[in-house]
């Protein structure tokens, strides 16, 4: 199991995480929610050690995750950046197959076995015969699902995304997050990701974590952490959850713009 | 994959054909068969002979490796900082090189072989000072913008003023390094890449043996570091080899300018991004760069001979304008990436 305990993490002088502790339960899918400058993304960087830790520790099945060489690392967690960015003329192909880059000894290349792996990332994303395809003139949903097919290529156990589906239409968001979740179901992996709207995180992760101002203020299972007071509580913000077709939904109410409070913190990037 | 190992062959034969032609066209045009013969069988007696082994196979080595560094220099320099316009010469790493061996010739009375580690030294306090020009200018973590490459060109032409005062110094000794200071591909300079054509090796053999981690790095940082690149060590050695490299190159026949600018933009579209197969493609194209820009230089004036480096800053100069047009004066250009 993945696990932060009172984890510190600043920038400069302005503190983003304070004293988080949270552990992600494996072969779930965990949504990392909470307003802009909340620290979501600084969570994931911190677990990937892009944010040096001021205080805490993050731990993977015990064992101190920083202490973990690079490779060694890799390849037990992938992590998808909010914004991915590609040479041009790097074909889709060429991508997957650095993904493997962990796993292969200093001058040698992929095995028969990461080549399989690479066919199915590729199969899986739905962008099986597009392997010689540049990836920069892919249309934004199918870039994005290349770089999930990268994530997928690197085989790791636990797989950390940071808004997966930003800058994507309504119909790609779904299809992104559905692929995700199946990360899940039937390729077993723990999914963590950070995630802007609470109806995508309803529809599709198993369980939440709510931050605000560099804390948890809820997690847990969806069905009984989203209720309209932590939404009340971590957005400043009223909404109407209610059940529809067996999914929870969130609707602010409309008034909000009058009840907007000048920011308590500078807005920290997200 | 298939088409891009035929790109490289194509280039290898290009590079032959090239070679091939730098041995035979000259002020005394010999034969494709008297060349092969001279290379296989030296007749020591054959006036021809003594031309290709002694004066033009020099050159054509030093051409080789001068076109293959730079070459090879700009494209990781390009990947690493995402910056189009990035290369040694661009960077001051060329002019920094330069300096030092003036500067090292005329105040220490440095020999040949120290002079080489003048140029080594030199090529590493050139890039640095780019670098702290570039942080002093605001750069912050973001290479990609133009700070960094007018840092680089404001470095230079300090170091190029600098130089030249001292060459202006010294009127009798000015002559020695009047041809070296514009880049010239010379056959008399063969004893420096004697001594130093291992520094190339080496560089090309670290280069390759990062070439996956570096193109991972590409992608950025963050993305190479999360699977699984020492970002630190890569870039170092990445850094140390292409300074040293080009610090090399210019040692030998001093700087010459763009190659290392425009050969991975003409090579990327052919081979591809990833530096497994850029790396000797642009190694070989900026080779036959250099071994028709001599042949040029060479045989263009004749009786003139024009200085390789001159002639390869004029059409260096006229692509750099069509890339700063391309990457940063179309609108939309950037950003998309």
């Amino acid at each position: 199991m993945l696990e932060a305990r009172n984890v510190v993490a600043s920038y400069g002088k302005t503190r983003v995480l304070n004293g988080l502790s949270v552990g992600f339960e494996p072969g779930r899918m965990t949504a990392l929610v909470g307003p802009n400058g909340c620290g979501k993304s600084t969570l994931l960087k911190a677990i990937m050690g892009f944010v040096p830790l001021r205080a805490g520790i993050v731990r993977l099945a015990g064992e101190d995750l920083h202490r973990i060489a690079r490779r060694g690392f890799a390849r037990r967690i992938a992590y998808l950046p909010q914004e991915s960015h590609c040479p041009d003329y790097m074909t889709l192909g060429e991508l997957v197959e650095l993904a493997g880059y962990a796993r292969y000894s200093l001058l040698g290349g992929p095995s028969a076995r990461d080549r399989e792996l690479f066919a199915h990332a590729l199969e899986t994303v739905g962008l099986a015969d597009m392997a010689d395809r540049q990836v920069n003139a892919l249309s934004g949903g199918q870039r994005q699902r290349a770089f999930i097919a990268m994530v997928l290529a690197q085989d790791a156990e636990i797989v950390l995304m940071d808004e997966p589906v930003n800058h994507l239409d309504m119909k790609y968001q779904y299809a992104v997050l559905d692929l995700v979740r199946d990360l899940t179901e039937t390729h077993g992996k723990t999914v963590v990701t950070v995630l802007h709207d609470l109806n995508l995180t309803t529809t599709f992760a198993d369980n939440v974590v709510m931050m605000r101002e560099g804390r948890l203020e809820a997690m847990g299972a969806v069905g009984e952490t989203v209720t309209a007071e932590t939404v009340s509580r971590v957005f400043d913000l009223d909404a109407d959850i209610f059940a529809r077709n067996g999914r929870l939904v969130c609707l602010p109410n409309r008034d909000i713009g009058a009840r907007i409070a000048p920011p308590t913190r500078t807005e920290a990037t997200a | 994959m298939r088409p891009r190992w035929l790109v490289l062959v194509l280039i290898g034969l290009a590079l032959l054909a090239s070679l091939l032609a730098n041995l035979a066209i000259g002020a005394v045009q010999i034969g494709w068969s008297d060349v092969l013969a001279a290379l296989v069988r030296f007749d020591p007696d054959s006036y021809d002979h003594f031309v290709v082994v002694y004066q033009r196979l020099p050159r054509a080595l030093i051409a080789i490796y001068t076109g293959a560094l730079m070459a090879v220099g700009g494209t990781v320099l390009q990947g690493l900082t995402r910056n189009p316009l990035a290369s040694p010469s661009t960077l001051g790493i060329n002019a920094g090189a330069m300096l030092f061996v003036i500067v090292g010739a005329y105040t220490f009375d440095l020999g040949l072989t120290a002079q080489g580690i003048a140029a080594l030294a030199g090529a590493v306090f050139g890039f640095a000072s780019c670098l702290s020009v570039a942080r002093l200018a605001g750069l912050s973590r973001d290479p990609r913008g133009l700070a960094l490459i007018l840092s680089g060109a404001l470095v230079s032409m300090l170091f190029v003023g600098i130089a030249n005062a001292f060459l202006l110094a010294d009127p009798a000794r000015r002559t020695d390094f009047l041809g070296w200071i514009t880049g010239n591909i010379n056959h008399v300079y063969a004893d420096r890449l004697a001594d130093f054509w291992w520094i190339g090796l080496l560089s090309f053999a670290i280069l390759g043996a990062i070439a996956r981690p570096l193109t991972l790095v590409m992608l950025g940082q963050e993305k190479a570091s999360s699977a699984g690149v020492n970002i630190t060590w890569v870039t170092r050695a990445a850094l140390a080899a292409v300074t040293l490299g080009a610090g090399s190159a210019v040692a030998i026949c001093g700087p010459i300018g763009f190659v290392g600018l425009v050969v991975p933009h003409i090579v990327r579209p052919f081979i591809g991004a990833g530096l497994g197969l850029a790396l000797p493609a642009g190694a070989m194209t900026g080779a036959i760069f250099c071994l028709i820009g001599d042949l040029v230089a060479r045989q263009a004036f004749t009786p003139y001979v024009l200085h390789t480096g001159v002639l390869m800053d004029l059409i260096g100069g006229i692509v750099f304008v069509a890339i700063v047009r391309r990457f940063y004066l179309t609108p939309g250009a950037r950003g998309e990436t």
